[in-house]
């Protein structure tokens, strides 16, 4: 797995939709998803899924509060949200870590 | 993931036992409820019948509420010639609901759920210890 300087933040700029001046001008290519398998693309990839577990969940949310939606739906959801959250989290810590670790090596 | 299917089937299990809840509550509430015109027919007890039922994303088998049918027992016979929903003999027919056995299914209702929610905070206690693995 290659790991590039910018790759998460330019994932989240790119999932956001605002990662144009920093996706386009600085890190045009880092570890971008067309490499497949990079980091940035992992990132990437876990994010969207999180983000989609997220509007699943507050929109059961909305419902309920609506008064039209189910409490167990509203359960699931964020459950299974909070799972995908947890996951990206822990993954990105893990990876982010591993490499400031080899930032710090002595040459 | 298994755990999420797990999580999926609890979940099942609860929406079950909830409606099973509703139609327990149902048949308290209407309890005393007779018919509209004389000589009529009360309201009728009705059961919750469950079946299983494989979720086709997760290959885990859920339940499902299958139909809510009718209690085909006999209504009790009550003499009350004055009630307006009394036959010509004088009779009314009372609901086939015995508050005791409701209270009892009620409590079977309730114990289930509980037991579906506690598979749930299990499985996602697996969950989160898994992860933490990486932490």
């Amino acid at each position: 797995m290659s790991i590039g300087a910018l790759d998460a933040a330019s994932a989240y700029g790119r999932v956001q939709g605002l990662g144009s001046a920093l996706g386009s001008s600085s890190a045009p290519k880092v570890g971008g998803s067309d490499t497949g398998g990079g980091f940035g693309s992992m990132v990437e990839s876990l994010v969207t899924g999180t983000a989609q577990q997220m509007r699943t969940a507050e929109h059961a949310s909305a419902m309920q509060v609506a008064g039209k939606g189910d409490l167990i739906d509203v359960v699931t959801a964020i459950g299974a949200a909070e799972t995908a959250l947890d996951t990206m989290v822990a993954v990105r810590d893990r990876v982010v870590g591993a490499y400031t670790d080899i930032m710090r090596m002595q040459i | 993931m298994d755990l999420k299917a797990s999580l999926g089937v609890s979940a099942s299990g609860l929406r079950a036992q909830s409606l099973r809840m509703r139609v327990i509550a149902e048949n308290l509430a209407n309890q005393d409820s007779v018919a509209q015109s004389p000589g009529g027919n009360p309201y009728r007890r009705r059961v919750a019948s469950f079946s299983a039922e494989v979720d086709r994303a997760t290959g885990a088998t859920g339940v499902k509420v299958n139909s809510i049918q009718n209690d085909k027992s006999d209504f009790t016979r009550v003499y009350q010639p004055g009630h307006p929903a009394a036959d010509a003999q004088g009779y009314v027919l009372k609901p086939n609901v015995n508050s005791l056995v409701e209270t009892a299914d009620m409590k079977a209702a309730q114990r289930s759920y509980e037991a579906n929610l506690n598979a749930i905070e299990a499985a996602k206690s697996l969950t989160m210890r898994t992860i933490d693995l990486l932490k």
